[in-house]
């Protein structure tokens, strides 16, 4: 199992930094901004473009700034500084983590606890009404964009804003750190937190609805309540163990993904996160912003997939680590 | 700018405004004796253009929230060049003179203790710096005349670049070649004055330039190791207040992660050095809270039902109905914040031709690109290149421009258009040749809307279109800047001015000299004749253009109503030439929330003056 990681750490090695070079390579190659250029402002000179240019670094050849990127990622994990702030990009990220770490793992919490019960309630009960109650309630929030939905809750809820006022929902921009005030944290988080799981657990429900449908159906289930087992001990100790693999997967990916940032609900709840972060360097051209969530994304995938291989092998027997 | 581009595309942003301007009357804009459009005639009242805000009799104290949608880009004073810096900015420094909110015409001094005096034919400025002005924590001591001129000359480092400072003040002598160091045209003559020699008479123009925030006095004990680092370190990390407000700091003056956290927040606290008997700002106001980004359309609700905030940038088009509508006296829209016109390249193409750019003047329905944008309440018909509030807008023909057939259909005309293309020779009054023209816009609405109705009217006239949309920066950065890229029709420029004398807005715009290879701001490559060899063109010598020819008069007129007069005539003849065709002059929507009594910057886009705004409940 050691080297089975090892291996997959390396090779996780090598994608990231196929990811910093692709990236890299799109940053030149799309019609972008010159950086030198916002920076320098209208009516600037090309002798001030050409030495902020140089002060940026960025009349070298890519090749050579690559490199230099590298190194200095590889070396002090310096991720470089805003073209704009002239922060470093390193501390810009761990100051916006914490916000992206509470906001996923809040949502993830409740789109499981909603999501497992509603598919398993619905794959057991199929087509009674609950089922297509849920299923069809599954329908729309698949259906809708978590934009559209966060401003729908912020309108109608929202202490400030809302047309039905709750006291402790608090409005957009309300967010503060679990340190500062823990009741303020979670009052601040309780609609961004359902407004994201709301997708994710409708698309759970309906993910381990089906593959339990199917799961139930197995020869192995039958043999199980011919043994005598309890309902419950067969759905949920037979069934729901073979059928939840490939959430597990799904899950992995999703929260890797949230943790490179969820950038529209950051957004409409204004969550200084690294969504948000990511957004106002895209706008802006920042390079170093974008390149630093990209490859901190990525590190969160890759570790996310290798979470999730070991967890298939516990989770399913004929897995096998090779 | 860095850009004040920016705000200038999301001015007017309001397209669902346009739809209750279209629901409440007819289109039928009144026309005026010269034809082109005058005041709104839509049934609708305009909205509040802050022209009657009260400046005096505010309350003290209280904390202002303010919802920034976008980031600030510099802090430095030697590097802020965009709307929302320059609210930060001058609530925290003083640069020599100021304009008063009201007035976007008549400096007043601020670091300086009295109006400049101008002398030797405008080629020598004096300004005499307020004693006992102090600068704010770590630093601690009194303003000196060599506080100021080094914070003028670091606008020439490389590490500072500051933009502007190649427009305004290469008129130093020993400006144009300056690279951070001492500047001979810079002369402290007691810790108290400060003497500007300059290369011409350019002295009316360059107090203006004295407006600008680079010459905001920065410690040099403090500032100078900063700016050895590259880029420098001052405004990016440590900042030195002379204002009313400061950004909350640290013993060491460090300000980033305390009063500013990039993408976040930013905190405005007192100046506790600041002395109200030196400065002609109340500063009512005990604290500002800035709070950085957020979704427009929440932001805007949440401004207009609060309490003690305003939104910092341009509202979301559905927050400008909901004010007009619901919030008529939470919303005012302030004119003279810019302009939009059409670029049309006058080096190669069709538009070479002046009898086709005519006709494509006439034929374009301004009023339609006004419409998609909001219409009347946000926006004003362009009819020539300054706009109001600008010295000589009247002198050049005010509201309605100039009196000229192409000009005087709003609503667009084509049989005075087919009567140009005639003129150009295309007897059918159509394009009827095989070139293909280059059409970028921006995209974004409303942007993508006004492109394309442009790019409709080229139709119509017979053209065939290469349309292609871009983000704005990248419109201006890699194409419609870049003259090898040879585009023929930029829909979506504009330009805003840096302070009311009109060669802020006409000289970098319209000039030929002043094309440049890169970052171009002549997007029609008008006066391409005098495109200067050392930066890519031809001309080495000789007679200049008759347009560049009056430009340079102008720019060495002395005195503001020769200089009105003088720029205004260069107007008219860029209308007179067609360089290109003006469609809107902009005017800026803000909200606040009802018991602020805020207070615009007519001179500044309209943006708020946290320095003489106050709430109502303080």
């Amino acid at each position: 199992m050691i080297r089975y990681i090892v291996r997959r750490l390396l090779w996780g090695v090598v994608l990231l930094v196929a990811v910093i070079a692709i990236t890299f390579v799109l940053f030149y190659l799309v019609p972008n901004v010159n950086p030198a250029v916002l920076r320098a402002g209208r009516n600037s000179s090309p002798k001030i473009i050409s030495e902020i240019s140089a002060n940026l670094g960025l009349n070298k050849p890519v090749y050579t700034q690559f490199w230099v990127y590298l190194k200095r990622l590889v070396l002090h994990f310096d991720l470089g500084y805003s073209y704009y702030s002239g922060a470093s990009v390193k501390s810009l990220m761990a100051d916006r983590l914490p916000a992206t770490l509470s906001l996923t793992f809040g949502a993830v919490v409740i789109w499981l606890a909603v999501g497992i019960p509603v598919g398993i309630i619905s794959a057991i009960k199929r087509r009674s009404v609950l089922d297509r109650s849920a299923m069809g309630t599954a329908l729309v929030f698949v259906s809708a964009p978590v934009y559209w939905l966060g401003l729908l809750v912020l309108f109608l809820f929202a202490a400030d804003i809302g047309k039905f006022k709750i006291p402790f929902l608090h409005g957009a921009g309300s967010y503060v750190g679990l340190t500062t005030s823990p009741l303020h944290w979670f009052e601040s988080l309780l609609m961004p937190w359902f407004v994201l799981a709301a997708t994710s657990a409708a698309i759970y429900a309906r993910l381990l609805r089906g593959s339990l449908i199917d799961v139930m159906g197995e020869d192995y289930i039958r043999t199980a309540r011919a043994k005598g087992l309890p309902e419950h001990t067969v759905v949920m100790k037979h069934g729901v163990r073979s059928a939840i693999t490939p959430l597990v997967t799904v899950l992995g990916l999703d929260i890797a993904i949230l943790m490179g940032g969820a950038v529209l609900t950051e957004t409409v709840f204004d969550i200084p996160g690294i969504g948000r972060l990511n957004y106002d360097a895209i706008t802006h051209g920042d390079f170093p912003i974008i390149q630093g969530t990209i490859v901190l994304a990525a590190i969160f995938i890759i570790l996310a997939n290798i979470v999730v291989d070991i967890a298939y092998a516990y989770l399913d027997p004929r897995v096998r680590y090779t | 700018m860095k850009w004040r581009f920016k705000r200038l595309a999301l001015a007017g942003v309001t397209c669902s405004l346009a739809l209750v301007v279209a629901a409440c009357g007819s289109s039928s804009s009144k026309t005026s004796s010269s034809g082109a459009s005058s005041t709104s005639s839509n049934g609708l009242k305009p909205a509040l253009d802050g022209s009657n805000q009260t400046l005096t009799g505010g309350k003290k104290g209280g904390t202002l929230t303010v919802y920034n949608h976008e980031d600030f880009e510099h802090l430095d004073p030697g590097q802020a060049y965009f709307v929302i810096d320059y609210e930060a900015v001058y609530a925290t420094q003083r640069p020599l003179y100021i304009f008063p909110p009201n007035d976007s015409q008549h400096v007043i001094p601020d670091m300086a203790s009295g109006p400049p005096q101008i002398t030797n034919g405008g080629k020598t400025v004096t300004v005499n710096i307020r004693p006992n002005v102090k600068f704010g924590p770590p630093v601690n001591r009194a303003v000196t005349c060599s506080d100021v001129k080094y914070a003028i000359e670091r606008g020439a480092n490389p590490n500072v670049g500051n933009a502007y400072f190649p427009a305004y003040f290469a008129y130093l002598q020993g400006g144009s070649s300056a690279t951070g160091g001492p500047i001979p045209g810079i002369v402290c003559t007691s810790p108290t004055q400060i003497v500007f020699h300059l290369t011409g008479p350019y002295g009316t123009f360059f107090v203006g330039a004295l407006s600008l925030p680079l010459s905001a006095a920065v410690p040099k004990e403090f500032v100078q190791p900063l700016d050895k680092q590259k880029p420098t370190a001052y405004g990016a990390k440590y900042l030195v207040a002379t204002g009313p407000y400061m950004f909350k700091s640290d013993s060491k003056g460090v300000f980033l992660g305390i009063g500013y956290q990039p993408g976040k927040s930013a905190t405005l606290v007192r100046n506790p050095n600041w002395n109200a008997s030196t400065d002609p700002r109340p500063a009512y106001l005990n604290q500002i809270n800035i709070n950085i980004g957020g979704d427009p359309n929440v932001i805007g609700r949440q401004v207009l039902t609060g309490s003690d905030t305003v939104q910092n940038d341009t509202p979301a088009d559905a927050i400008v109905k909901l004010a007009y509508q619901n919030y008529y006296n939470q919303l005012v829209a302030v004119p003279g914040s810019g302009d939009r016109y059409v670029g049309l390249n006058e080096q190669h193409g069709p538009f070479t031709n002046i009898n086709t750019r005519k006709a494509f003047w006439a034929a374009l329905d301004r009023e339609a690109m006004i419409k998609a944008r909001g219409g009347e309440v946000v926006e004003q018909l362009g009819t020539h290149f300054i706009y109001p509030g600008s010295a000589g807008y009247d002198q050049a023909g005010g509201a309605s421009g100039p009196n000229v057939d192409y000009n005087n259909s709003p609503a667009g005309n084509m049989s005075v258009a087919a009567k140009y293309m005639k003129a150009a020779g295309y007897p059918s009054g159509k394009y009827t040749g095989s070139y293909v023209l280059k059409v970028v816009g921006s995209t974004g609405d409303p942007a993508d809307k006004d492109a394309a109705i442009v790019n409709q009217t080229l139709q119509s006239l017979g053209f065939k279109t290469n349309f292609t949309l871009v983000d704005q920066s990248v419109m201006y950065s890699k194409y419609c800047g870049v003259p090898k890229q040879q585009i023929d029709v930029c829909p979506n420029v504009g330009w805003i001015r840096d302070w009311y004398d009109p060669q802020t807005l006409l000289d970098p715009t319209f000039a030929g000299y002043n094309i440049v290879p890169t970052n171009n701001s002549n997007w029609g490559m008008v006066s391409w004749q005098d495109w200067p060899k050392a930066n890519g063109g031809t001309y080495t010598s000789g007679p200049l253009t008759p347009i560049d020819q009056a430009m340079k008069t102008a720019e060495t007129s002395v005195g503001d109503a020769n200089r009105a007069s003088a720029w205004a005539k260069v107007d008219q003849m860029l209308v007179g030439d067609a360089v290109a065709v003006p469609w809107a002059f902009d005017k800026q929507p803000n909200i606040a929330a009802k018991d602020v009594n805020g207070i615009n910057d007519l001179w500044n886009e309209g943006s708020w003056d946290y320095s003489w705004m106050w709430l109502k409940n303080a």
